[in-house]
């Protein structure tokens, strides 16, 4: 299969591929993973493709005093390599350990799964739980929106005409216990559902983000039912029960990895197996 | 570098040790390129949607499906295919272990496998089938093709080779 005709770009520098990308139908190319195999099945035919590998200003993990700033075109492999990431954003690491496989890793970045928002990958879940800040940058100036702004829909996001997606902006979450964890149909599928979760727990639960991948149309976090867990020491019953709400909440897809009934079933047994992990609850 | 559609880029990319120079289209994959352009058919087409790793070689040193790349974005780039991987022990440990069957997922397999034992100073099973889980064998001979790659990991868990 070979992908449709259409032109190339290479840039020189950022302001230089965001002068070309202010031209109609220009496709940012990152990793490709995603992008590639649309291309084949002529999903997409965009006029030209703006390669951003050479663009060193997006290839960069660098730490601050309360945050860490991760370039567009860093590959899931170097994510899982950063000691950067593996201490500061532990959830972050353990997530890109299990995107695709390992050649996959080695290609694809977290800026082109985010900016492909396909509704069950991990990403999308792992920067709505830490509500991370995306840089979007066109010629004309840099916006910062938050995660939770970003996903509009399937494979639909807050990127206007023009605007890359360049950083994102992680906060350091000292004290959380975490977990990223996905059930898949077979080896290196998308997640049939995926759940990311920081808690902080001392005596009682401080703080808790959950996201879920997979169950709705775009990553779904339950804000309110979160705060009904605070300030309290959840019992097995009461996340058995929170469960239970947690899946009548959304409205799941039916889809060849499986129905909207048993996405659901799954939803529910994921939440108490990984809440009961995190929490530390031994039933 | 502007290229237009329908026009041909000028590349240059080192395989197997020789430097090519080549003008292609945009489009076209790497895997045509190192099939069609320069004969090395060792490398495979299975899937050819990312999912199968038939196609696997490295770039820079590192595995990727060659199905799901450009030509163009190896421009400057060295490429390790099947044939001008050095990676004879391996080669023996697929045969004494009848690691093959139908042989179509083997090249990808030796390649993956080859980076795997590059990439990790120990190698338990569990990281063995973890490392090759974007490979596919169709005869599912994965029991014997793991025991090829344990072989030169050493039982121990050590990298031998």
């Amino acid at each position: 299969m070979y992908p449709p005709q259409l032109g190339y770009y290479r840039p020189v520098s950022l302001s230089d591929a965001l002068d070309f990308l202010s031209n109609e139908d220009v496709k940012p190319l990152a990793g490709g993973q995603s992008l590639i195999p649309m291309l084949k099945f002529r999903i997409l035919k965009p006029k030209f493709l703006l390669d951003l590998n050479p663009l060193k200003e997006l290839n960069h993990i660098s730490s601050g005093d309360d945050s860490v700033i991760i370039g567009a075109t860093v590959t899931h492999a170097s994510l899982v390599k950063s000691g950067i990431v593996r201490i500061d954003l532990p959830l972050l690491h353990q997530s890109a350990k299990k995107v695709g496989d390992m050649q996959v890793r080695n290609m694809g970045t977290i800026g082109g799964s985010l900016a492909n928002a396909d509704p069950s990958a991990d990403y999308p879940a792992v920067v709505t739980a830490y509500n991370a800040k995306l840089r979007l940058q066109s010629s004309k100036g840099v916006r910062e929106v938050e995660a939770k702004d970003f996903f509009k829909g399937p494979y639909t996001t807050e990127l206007r005409e023009g605007e890359l997606l360049v950083e994102i902006v992680f906060p350091k979450l000292k004290g959380y216990n975490y977990k990223y964890a996905k059930i898949v149909r077979r080896a290196g599928d998308y997640a049939l559902v995926g759940m990311a979760v920081l808690a902080k727990v001392d005596g009682v639960l401080k703080d808790i983000r959950i996201a879920y991948t997979g169950v709705s149309d775009k990553p779904f976090r339950p804000y309110e039912l979160e705060k009904s867990l605070l300030d309290t020491k959840p019992s097995e019953n009461v996340i058995r029960d929170f469960a239970e709400k947690v899946a009548s909440q959304v409205n799941p897809p039916s889809d060849s990895r499986g129905s909207s009934e048993y996405r659901r079933k799954v939803m529910k047994a994921l939440t108490v197996n990984t809440l009961k992990e995190v929490l530390g609850i031994v039933s | 570098m502007l290229v237009r559609s329908g026009e041909k880029a000028k590349i240059k990319i080192k395989v197997n040790g020789i430097w090519y120079e080549r003008e292609v289209e945009p489009r076209q994959l790497l895997v045509h390129f190192l099939r069609d352009e320069l004969g090395l058919t060792g490398t495979k087409i299975g899937c050819d949607t990312s999912t199968c790793g038939a196609c696997t070689v490295l770039l820079n040193g590192k595995s990727v499906k060659s199905c799901t790349v450009l030509t163009v974005q190896a421009d400057g780039a060295e490429v390790t295919t099947i044939e001008g991987l050095d990676a004879k022990e391996l080669k023996e440990a697929f045969k004494e272990n009848f690691a093959l069957q139908c042989g179509y997922c083997t090249p990808g397999m030796i390649v993956q496998a080859h980076y795997l034992l590059k990439e990790h100073q120990h190698l338990s099973e569990e990281e063995i089938r973890e490392g090759i889980h974007g490979n596919i064998c169709r005869c599912t001979g994965y029991q014997n093709i793991v025991k090829a790659i344990r072989q030169v990991a050493g039982g121990d868990g050590h990298v031998h080779g």
